[in-house]
């Protein structure tokens, strides 16, 4: 791993300290089960003690527990709590654009998402989830060195060829976190959503933005270049563009937000001269609350 | 060349350029600078927002204004502007340059060769060559040589090495090696002139004339030669006298300086010239002692050859001989030269020894005390040094006496000034009816005249001599009754002074008295010197010679040894300086020299002209290349800027940094002003400022508190407090400081703490209140001068400047507080610089506008705050009135003696 890749990391565990270990709520369970370490607050299979219960008529008799039951009359049945590591699929977008920053004060686009995501990933670890890269760089993973082996694949992610990549390899129903400025025009995003959404999976988009792109702070005769490829265009008086701009960039966002709603997932923004703190805790907070109508009832 | 006025162009042909100007005007309007490029990610969004077509964008006015500054700037600079231009009279041709680098150019050598090098320039400029000729013959030694027809750059820079020459100018040779020249082209003549005339003047002109080109003789300030004191000038001062070569219009001032051998000024002396005078005298009082070191005399401000005069050993050094009879090995205060030596000791250089020893060496004065006439040819060999210009000094004495009775009828000495008759006369002893007796006035003709006489001087015992004819011219001191007492003749060159005494205590309390070392300086005084110094065996080694410019410097060049000091020219054989070594040391001196040549006429056909009387030219060419350069650094920042390839940062930087160099110095000083006229204007107290906001407020709000308190129960009116910048603010004005610690805040620096040291010592009072940060307290006063401390007791003037109190709570009701320990009866009036407390007594004071308390005291109840207030008036009180209340403490005791 490179220097910066570890500094990343370091920071990543920095910031994921100051919140509780994550527990994803399970939703889709029985498509993504798998041993794991941590309880569900639910009777099931699993090691620790949970409750005792009557027995009842179809429990095997290796499940009754003998010294309670010898305490009184009836039977009863030990039960464990039911262990379960959910996976989470995470992404951040490598694609030029995101290589950007409007002022030397703030981080670029790209490094902030890269460290929500490790930030949330380290979250998830210590809760004893896995995590995987979307991408396919990284298979679900979990244990000690698991947020070194996360960091280190997350540098070597190809460029996917759509504003957000395929969905090779995912689990049906599976969960997966996508970090990204979403600047690709609507119709792309629209299908690459949908594509992913079709294996049932359940995604959090944030946008990842720099305030710059959010305010156009320019001033005068300024010739734009995009990153990616895009074009450019020479603007005379560039402060006379703010509100079209502003108003064009809330009709983008608008647009994101319907895309989501629409496939049952979240969306977010966030920018990158708030605190990640913020984004974090939002994050924490959509992950370990069921979804109404997720079809999460079971849990 | 183009001239407008005073402004002339040397190349006016690149002024055509100008009218390219406008072209370059509308050329920089339609190309504006190119847009500053941004990469921004939301491109897309941006795209079609603007579908206007992007033409009118336009040069902003001012980097118009900028460029159109710079090329005009760099048009004239390639014209090349001239102010006050000097063409050359003849249009082309070489030039003939003849400068005067002898003695008399070098006393305005400076504005000369300013002119040399402006007239050379001009002839650069024109692209003429030039033939620079020197008419003082080269330091080398090597006949004159013109340089020959070399280009004008060549020229400067050899008139640039130019240096006077500390002799004259040789116009005979000059003339010869001008008429040698060849004829082929007319050349014009310049001649930078002395305006002195040894003879050939008018023939070196009339060479230069007959160059065919015309002659200009420029001439500049009439050279000063200063000559050389007389060496045999009375012995308090030395009269040395300026001569002006020419003569001016206005006054001159000059001020002659005489300086020893390390350059220090001894004395000084001030003299005008008049128009129409062309000599100064001067006198230079200087003691004796200060006089032997005196090495150099010249002109202050002038640096010039001429004006120089070095001083030798016939101005400074008298060696004096000193022999005696009588027992040597006798107690030293009845030895016979023991006065003798006391009184001449500090100003003249003393040799002991035999007379034959003494003659060995010279000498100037021979002091002989009670010594018999010598005989042989010691005899002949002292008379020759006295006829050679020595003073032989003889004392009287038994001896003496004795001799002279030995040979009462025989040929008189011829070392001795009268005829001693037999034995000596013996006044006031035990056997005699006179008493001792007392001297009389000194006469006119005397060299002791105007010396006071002491009336404590007494002689018991003298040497009475024959009566003759000269005897009452020859008598230089008599006593009372009119009998001699010195006696002196010439002898020759010299003198023989005879005292009719002994130089000891035997015969007379002369020598014990403060006249005898007066009447041995004026004795000393009459010897010129070592005789003639030089005129020993051999020539004299040039050891320091002066330059044109009056320094010393090694010899070098053709100097060679002097052999006839008396008769000497100086010249580059023989410059003027100091020749011989040790006692045959001799200043050779351009001065005494000079002679007295006349002034130059201006041959019929040439221009005569002075320096200094057009005004320089002033080439405005580098100016305008400064300034171009300036404008295109300007118009490459303002570029950048423009296309953003300059940080903003950048920019303010260099925009402050100029704006710092203009007027923040003038601001701040402004500023410093009006915080000392308001600190000042009223009486009122201050706070340190400690960077915490609360904490001021209530340093504020509680001193505000505070004043209000005092103005309601007492006379005192106190103006609002104010706050201060220990670092920065002057703390003087404050009769007390109150000093809230806080743990946030720096020690002060040491620039500060001597400034609050100074205050305390002066009476400040500083009040520290570490109720936050009693830890902080030690590093912050760490730097300052503070007082050993005690705490306040009971009897302290602190508690009883105006309330009597017991204890001094704040809003704590805290321990004690701390005051320097043992001030009662030291300076300050008995106030102690510091009080040192830890109760926070603002937060107690502090109030808000309507007067409710701030904060609550703790323990609590309103006593404890009435308590802090009544601290505080105290402790103003303390401040301001010193320790008058101090009695108080007594009051008891007053009390109690006034009941009974």
């Amino acid at each position: 791993m490179t220097e910066a890749g570890a500094r990343r990391e370091g920071r990543a565990q920095q910031l994921a300290a100051r919140l509780p270990p994550l527990l994803v709520a399970a939703e889709r369970v029985a498509a993504t089960v798998a041993g794991g370490v941590h309880g569900r607050r639910r009777a099931g299979p699993g090691e620790s003690f949970w409750q005792y219960r009557p027995t009842q008529p179809g429990d095997p008799l290796s499940a009754v527990d003998w010294r309670q039951s010898a305490r009184s009359d009836r039977l009863f049945a030990r039960e464990t709590e039911w262990s379960a590591a959910q996976t989470v699929w995470l992404w951040r977008d490598p694609s030029p654009s995101m290589e950007w920053r409007s002022s030397r004060e703030l981080p670029t686009k790209r490094d902030r998402a890269e460290l929500l995501a490790l930030a949330l990933g380290a979250l998830l670890l210590r809760g004893g989830e896995r995590v995987a890269l979307l991408s396919g760089a990284l298979g679900p993973t979990a244990g000690g060195g698991a947020l070194a082996r996360l960091a280190v694949a997350m540098d070597g992610e190809p460029v996917p060829s759509g504003p957000l990549p395929p969905a090779l390899g995912l689990p049906r129903h599976a969960e997966a976190v996508m970090l990204s400025d979403l600047l690709a025009p609507l119709r792309d995003v629209d299908a690459a959503v949908r594509a992913l959404a079709a294996t049932g999976a359940v995604g959090h988009l944030v946008q990842v933005l720099d305030p710059a792109e959010e305010s156009l702070p320019f001033q005068g005769r300024i010739r734009f270049a995009g990153l990616e490829g895009e074009g450019e265009t020479v603007v005379r008086r560039t402060e006379d563009l703010r509100s079209a701009y502003a108003a064009r960039l809330a009709a983008h966002r608008d647009g994101l937000a319907a895309i989501a709603r629409s496939v049952g997932w979240t969306f977010a923004v966030h920018h990158t001269d708030q605190p990640p703190q913020a984004a974090l805790l939002a994050l924490h907070g959509r992950l370990a609350t069921p979804r109404p109508g997720g079809g999460g009832g079971r849990c | 060349m183009l001239s407008l006025g005073p402004l002339a162009f040397a190349a006016p042909w690149a002024l055509g350029a100008i009218t390219f100007l406008p072209a370059l005007w509308w050329l920089l309007k339609v190309t504006p600078p190119g847009p500053r490029t941004v990469r921004f990610p939301a491109v897309r969004l941006l795209f079609g927002l603007e579908a206007r077509e992007d033409a009118a964008a336009r040069t902003p006015w001012w980097v118009l204004a900028l460029r159109l500054a710079l090329a005009l700037a760099v048009i004239l600079a390639v014209a090349h502007p001239l102010v006050h231009p000097r063409p050359l009279a003849g249009a082309g041709g070489p030039l003939a340059v003849a400068v005067d680098d002898g003695w008399a150019s070098a006393r305005d050598w400076d504005a000369r060769k300013a002119f040399l090098d402006d007239l050379l320039a001009r002839a650069e400029r024109a692209g003429r060559p030039v033939l620079l000729i020197t008419t003082a013959p080269p330091a080398d030694g090597t006949p004159l040589a013109g340089s020959g027809l070399v280009p004008a750059t060549r020229a400067r820079a050899l008139a640039q090495a130019l240096e006077p020459k500390p002799w004259a100018v040789d116009r005979a040779a000059a003339a010869e090696l001008v008429a040698a020249l060849p004829r082929e082209r007319a050349m014009e003549a310049v001649w930078l002139a002395d305006g002195l005339d040894g003879g050939d003047g008018e023939a070196f002109a009339r060479a230069l004339q007959s160059l065919g080109g015309g002659l200009e003789i420029v001439g500049g300030r009439p050279a000063r030669v200063m000559l050389p004191p007389d060496p045999a000038s009375p012995a308090d001062r030395l009269l040395v006298s300026v001569r002006r070569l020419g003569s001016l219009d206005d006054p001159e001032r000059l001020a002659v300086r005489a300086l020893d051998g390390a350059g220090k000024v001894l004395g000084r002396e001030e003299a005008t010239m008049a128009p129409g005078q062309d000599t100064a005298a001067v006198a230079l009082r200087l003691p004796t002692e200060l006089r032997n070191r005196l090495e150099r005399l010249d002109i202050e401000g002038e640096r010039a050859a001429a004006s120089t005069v070095l001083l030798d050993d016939r101005w400074q050094r008298r060696p004096v001989g000193l022999a005696g009879g009588g027992d040597p090995a006798a107690a030293p205060l009845l030895g016979q030269l023991y006065y003798v030596d006391k009184a001449l000791a500090p100003h003249a250089e003393l040799h002991r020894g035999t007379v034959t020893e003494l003659l060995e060496r010279p000498l100037a004065v021979l002091v002989l005390a009670d010594v018999p006439a010598v005989t042989g040819a010691t005899d002949d060999r002292l008379e020759a040094w006295v006829r050679n210009g020595g003073v032989l000094v003889r004392f009287a004495g038994p001896a003496l006496a004795q001799a002279a009775g030995a040979a009462p009828g025989g040929a008189p000495d011829p070392l001795l000034p009268v005829r001693p008759r037999a034995g000596g006369r013996n006044l006031g002893g035990a056997m005699s009816w006179t008493s001792p007796q007392g001297l009389a006035p000194f006469p006119d003709t005397s060299p002791f005249a105007g010396l006071p006489v002491p009336d404590d001087v007494t002689v018991a015992t003298q040497v009475l001599a024959e009566p003759t004819i000269e005897l009452n011219e020859r008598t230089w001191a008599r006593l009372a009754d009119g009998t001699p007492l010195v006696t002196g003749a010439r002898l020759g060159e010299g003198w023989t002074v005879l005292v009719h005494t002994t130089a000891n205590a035997d015969w007379s309390s002369l020598a014990m008295s403060g006249l005898f070392p007066d009447l041995l300086r004026r004795l000393v005084a009459l010897a010129d010197g070592i005789a003639a110094p030089g005129t020993g065996d051999g020539p004299l080694a040039p050891v320091e010679l002066l330059d044109g410019l009056g320094r010393l410097t090694a010899p070098s060049g053709a100097a060679t040894a002097l052999s006839d000091p008396a008769h000497a020219v100086p010249g580059p054989r023989t410059p003027p300086g100091l020749y011989g070594e040790g006692a045959r040391r001799l200043a050779f001196n351009l001065g005494s020299r000079v002679g007295a040549p006349g002034g130059l006429g201006v041959p019929s056909g040439a221009v005569a002209s002075r320096l200094g009387e057009r005004t320089r030219e002033i080439d405005l060419r580098p100016a305008l290349l400064a300034a171009a350069a300036a404008l295109a650094v300007a118009d490459l920042l303002a570029s950048l800027a423009l296309r953003g390839l300059m940080s903003r940062r950048g920019a303010a930087a260099a925009v402050m940094a100029l704006a710092v160099m203009g007027g923040t110095g003038k601001a701040r000083a402004a500023e410093a002003d009006v915080f000392a006229m308001d600190a000042a204007l009223s009486t009122r107290l201050a706070y340190v400022r400690t960077g915490d906001p609360a904490v001021d407020a209530d340093s504020r709000a509680g001193l505000a508190a505070l004043s209000r308190v005092l103005a309601e129960r007492s006379t005192a009116v106190l103006a609002e407090p104010m706050a201060v910048d220990v670092e920065t603010d002057p703390v003087l004005f404050f009769p007390l400081l109150y000093w809230p610690v806080t743990p946030a805040q720096k020690p002060p620096s040491a620039g500060a703490a001597e400034k609050l040291n100074d205050y305390m010592r002066r009476g400040g009072l500083i009040v520290f209140d570490a109720a936050d940060a009693e830890a902080a307290l030690p590093a912050m006063t760490a730097g300052l001068a503070m007082p050993p401390l005690a705490p306040v007791d009971e009897d302290h003037v602190l508690t009883r400047s105006f309330y009597l109190l017991k204890d001094l709570p704040g809003r704590y009701a805290a321990d004690a507080v701390w005051v320097a320990a043992g001030v009662a009866g030291g300076g300050n009036d008995g106030v102690s610089p510091v009080v040192v407390g830890a109760a926070d007594w603002a937060g107690a004071w502090a109030a808000d506008e309507r007067g409710r308390p701030l904060h609550a005291v703790v323990p609590g109840g309103e006593r404890q705050r009435e308590m802090a207030y009544r601290f505080g008036v105290n402790l103003i009180m303390y401040a301001l009135t010193g320790n008058y209340k101090s009695d108080q403490v007594h009051l008891p005791a007053i009390m109690e003696r006034l009941g009974r």
